[in-house]
C-alpha cells in the first residue's frame, strides 16, 4: 500500500497569533528593508510592478499591499507530472509527498566507511533505484556529475533522470544555457511545448541568498524559467545565528521573505506561474559556522514553514530527512526520522532531501535511500492518523469474541491488517535466533543488497524515438 | 468441469473463503462459491475425492505455505485458508473410508492445568484441522487427571500441551507422569509448545516432540505421524 498526498496538519509549532505576527514582521521587512537585486532582468520587472528601486544599492522595496497583491496572483496548487500518471502529485494545502534532493558531491559506501567523487554513473543508478522505491513520491536530481565541465551538467542531469525514472523529476541548474538545453529536451519528451506546460514532466529551483539578496545569474534563471511556465521552487536558506538571526522566529522572518521574493518576481513575470515556497532553512554549529543537516530545529523550521505557505496558500517545499552522520549509524536514523516526521505532521507538501543525504547534504548514500524509504513508509503512516468509525471501533466483533477469545482467526483482522499497519521494506522483526540464522546483518548491509537488487532488476528508459531525437538535436548529453 | 471445480477450490483455499459469505483477499468475492459450497458440489459431482485432497485442498495449502515463506501472507491469511481446508475435511471425512483414504489420525489439545491461556493453542487447532487431522480440543485449565480421562476415551494418536506460563509448564510434567502412571504414556504421542518451553525443556519431561510455533507443531506431528 503506497501512501501519498495524504493530509497532515496535526502537527503546528506556531500558533495563529504566532503566524500573524510573523507575517507583519516580514511585510515590515519587504516595505522598510527591501532585497538587493543584482540581475537586470529582475530589477526592471520590480520596477515596473510598482516597486520601489535604488538603482544606486540595487535595492528594491514594495508596499505592503503591492507585495500581497503579487503573492495572492501565485497558484495555491502547482502539479507536477511524471512520465507515467501514477506518480503525478498535486502540492498545496496540507497534503504531504516526500523525495530525494541535492545536490551531493560526494558518494558514501559503507563497506569501506569511505566516500568518493559522485558520477553521472551515480546518477543514473540512484534514479533506477529511486523509481523502485515506493515511499519516495519525487525525484529531485540529487547528485552534481563531477567528471564533467559546467556547461555539459544540466542536460546531464536531466537526461538521467528523464531516462531513467518515471518519476517526476525537479533539479537545481546551473546555467541559462542549460536550462534552455533542459527545456528543449523536457518539450521532446512531453511531446511539445504546450504539453510541457500541461504535463510538466520537470521543474527547477531557483535559489536566493539569504539574508534579502538575489544574485544575478539566479534572477536571470528565474525570470527565464518563469517565462516558459515551468513550475519553480523559490527556496530560501537562512541560517540561525549566520544568515538570520539565530532565533528561529527571526529565521522564519528572512526565510519567509526571501522566498516571497522570488514568488513575487515570477508573479510579475507572468500571472498564475506555478510557483512553489520554500525553505531550506536550518541552523549552523556557532563553535564552527557548520550548516547543520540533521538538528532538531531544521525540523521545526521547515514545519512552522509549512505553516507559514498555507497561510499565504501557497505550495510548499520543505526540507528535511538528511543527517550530518558521516557513517550509517543511530544519528543517522534518528537524525533523519526526526524532521521527516515533524514536516510531514505539519503538513508539509514536498519534502525535499528526505530520502539518501548525510554530512551537510555533501554526501548521498545508495544504502540510505533505501532505510529512508523505510522512514519515510513510517512518517506516512503517522500522517495517515487514526481512523475511528464502526468499522474500526469493531464493537460487533469484540461481542462476538468475547472475554478469553482471539483476534488471529477474525475476519476482521485480515480486512483491516494491511491497511492499518504499515507494512515494513526493511526493517527486521526476527527473533534473534531468525536473525542471527540469516546472517545477523545490519541494516545498511540489508539495504546494500536491497539497492544493487533493485537497480539491476528492471530499467526504464525513455520511448527509443524520444531517446534517439534528444541524443540527435540536444548536444552535450553522454550516453 | 473437474478441473474447473478442483481449481476454484483451490483458488478459494488461497483466498481463505470457508463459504460464499466470506470476503476472501481480492475485492467482489462475497456471494460466489466458498470452499464449502465447491466441495459439496465436488462431491454431488462425483469427482474423485483424493483429487479433491490432493490437487485442490492440498495444492492450495502448499501455494499459501509458499506466499507465507515469501512474506506476502500473515498468520490470520494461513488461518483462514486452513480454516476452509478444515470444513471441507469435514464434509469429505464420511467418504474417506470407500474413497481408500486412509484418515490422518486423531489429535487431542489442551492447555494444562493453571493457565488460562489458549490463542496458541487455538491456532495450533486451526492449522491441524486444516492439514486434515481429527482435532479435539478439551479447553484450558485442565487437570492432568482429565487429560489422562480424555486420552482413554478418545484414543488419539497425538496430545498436544500448551503452556504460557513458567509458573504453569511444570504441569505439563505432572500431565506426562499421570499417563505413566495410568498405564497410556506409550499410547500417544505427546507434544508440548508455549512460550516459556523449549526443545530441551521437552526433553526433559519425557515428551515427544515440541513445536515453537503452529507451524512447528504442525510440521513435529507430519514428522511424527510418518515414522
Amino acid at each position: 500500500m503506497i501512501r501519498k498526498g495524504l493530509a497532515g496538519g496535526s502537527y503546528q509549532p506556531l500558533t495563529e497569533e504566532s503566524i500573524a505576527k510573523i507575517d507583519q514582521t516580514v511585510m515590515a521587512v519587504i516595505e522598510e528593508v527591501g532585497f538587493e537585486v543584482n540581475s537586470e532582468a529582475a530589477l526592471r520587472l520590480f520596477e515596473q510592478a510598482g516597486a520601489r528601486v535604488d538603482r544606486e544599492e540595487l535595492r528594491v522595496r514594495l508596499p505592503q499591499a503591492k507585495a500581497r497583491e503579487l503573492i495572492g496572483m501565485a497558484p495555491p496548487e502547482v502539479k507536477l507530472c511524471g512520465q507515467e500518471e501514477k506518480h503525478d502529485v498535486l502540492l498545496g494545502g496540507n497534503r504531504v509527498y516526500a523525495g530525494t534532493g541535492g545536490t551531493a558531491l560526494y558518494i558514501y559506501e559503507p563497506g569501506t566507511k569511505q566516500k568518493r567523487s559522485a558520477t553521472l554513473e551515480d546518477l543514473k543508478r540512484i534514479a533506477r533505484l529511486v523509481n523502485r522505491l515506493d515511499n519516495i513520491h519525487l525525484f529531485m536530481l540529487p547528485t552534481y556529475p563531477n567528471e564533467l565541465p559546467i556547461e555539459q551538467v544540466d542536460v546531464n542531469r536531466f537526461f538521467a533522470g528523464l531516462d531513467n525514472t518515471t518519476k517526476h523529476i525537479m533539479g537545481g541548474v546551473y546555467t541559462l544555457d542549460g536550462v534552455k538545453q533542459v527545456l528543449r529536451m523536457a518539450e521532446m519528451a512531453a511531446g511539445s511545448a504546450e504539453k510541457l506546460r500541461q504535463r510538466p514532466l520537470i521543474s527547477m529551483i531557483g535559489c536566493s541568498i539569504s539574508p534579502l539578496k538575489m544574485d544575478a545569474n539566479y534572477g536571470d534563471l528565474v525570470v527565464e524559467i518563469a517565462q516558459r511556465g515551468i513550475p519553480l521552487v523559490c527556496p530560501a536558506e537562512p541560517l540561525c545565528g549566520a544568515t538570520s538571526p539565530v532565533t528561529l522566529a527571526g529565521n522564519l522572518v528572512i526565510q519567509t521573505a526571501d522566498s516571497l521574493m522570488g514568488v513575487m518576481l515570477t508573479q510579475i513575470v507572468k500571472p498564475g506561474t506555478p510557483v512553489i515556497f520554500g525553505s531550506v532553512a536550518t541552523n549552523t554549529d556557532l563553535r564552527t559556522l557548520n550548516y547543520l543537516a540533521g538538528s532538531v530545529e531544521m525540523g521545526l523550521l521547515n514545519a512552522a514553514g509549512a505553516q507559514m505557505a498555507q497561510f499565504y496558500h501557497l505550495p510548499f517545499y520543505a526540507t528535511g530527512g538528511m543527517t550530518d552522520s558521516k557513517v550509517l549509524d543511530a544519528q543517522s536514523g534518528y537524525e533523519s526520522a526526526m524532521s521527516n516526521l515533524l514536516c510531514a505532521l505539519a503538513g508539509a507538501n514536498f519534502i525535499h532531501d528526505a530520502a539518501g543525504m548525510m554530512e551537510f547534504a555533501l554526501t548521498a548514500c545508495y544504502e540510505k535511500f533505501v532505510i529512508d524509504n523505510e522512514i519515510l513508509g513510517m512518517v506516512m503512516r503517522a500522517v495517515a492518523g487514526i481512523k475511528v468509525n464502526d468499522d474500526t471501533l469493531a464493537f460487533d466483533l469484540i461481542r462476538e469474541v468475547g472475554p478469553g477469545g482471539n483476534f488471529v482467526a477474525a475476519k476482521h483482522t485480515r480486512r483491516f491488517m494491511r491497511r492499518e499497519h504499515y507494512q515494513p521494506t526493511l526493517s527486521d522483526r526476527n527473533s534473534r535466533e531468525e536473525w542471527e540464522a540469516k546472517g545477523g546483518k545490519a541494516i545498511w548491509q540489508k539495504a546494500g543488497e536491497k539497492a544493487r537488487r533493485l537497480i539491476a532488476e528492471r530499467k526504464y528508459q525513455l520511448p527509443a524515438a524520444v531517446r534517439q531525437r534528444i541524443l540527435l538535436e540536444v548536444t552535450g548529453i553522454v550516453d | 468441469m473437474t478441473e474447473d471445480i478442483i481449481s476454484l477450490i483451490r483458488e478459494n483455499v488461497i483466498q481463505g473463503r470457508v463459504t460464499q459469505d466470506d470476503e476472501g483477499l481480492d475485492e467482489g468475492m462475497v456471494g460466489q462459491p466458498g470452499v464449502t459450497e465447491l466441495t459439496e458440489k465436488a462431491l454431488a459431482m462425483g469427482i474423485d475425492i483424493r483429487d479433491i485432497i490432493n490437487k485442490g485442498l492440498t495444492e492450495g495449502m502448499n501455494l499459501v505455505g509458499q506466499k507465507f515463506e515469501l512474506k506476502e501472507f500473515y498468520i490470520p491469511d494461513m488461518l483462514a485458508s486452513a480454516e476452509a481446508v478444515g470444513a471441507a475435511m469435514d464434509l469429505l471425512k464420511p467418504h474417506l473410508d470407500q474413497s481408500g483414504i486412509k484418515p490422518k489420525g486423531k489429535v487431542l489439545l489442551a492447555t494444562v492445568k493453571g493457565d488460562l491461556h489458549d490463542i496458541g493453542k487455538n491456532i495450533v487447532s486451526i492449522l491441524l484441522r486444516g492439514a486434515g487431522y481429527t482435532v479435539k480440543d478439551l479447553g484450558h485449565d485442565m487437570e492432568p487427571q482429565s487429560i489422562v480421562n480424555a486420552v482413554r476415551v478418545e484414543n488419539p494418536q497425538f496430545l498436544g500441551l500448551s503452556a504460557l506460563l513458567t509458573s504453569t509448564m511444570v504441569n505439563m510434567r505432572d500431565t506426562i507422569q499421570a499417563l505413566e502412571e495410568s498405564g497410556l504414556r506409550d499410547k500417544v504421542k505427546v507434544i508440548i509448545g508455549g512460550a516459556p518451553v523449549s526443545e530441551g525443556y521437552a526433553k526433559s519431561i519425557g515428551a515427544d516432540g515440541y513445536g515453537s510455533d503452529g507451524f512447528q507443531a504442525l510440521a513435529v506431528i507430519e514428522s511424527l505421524t510418518s515414522t
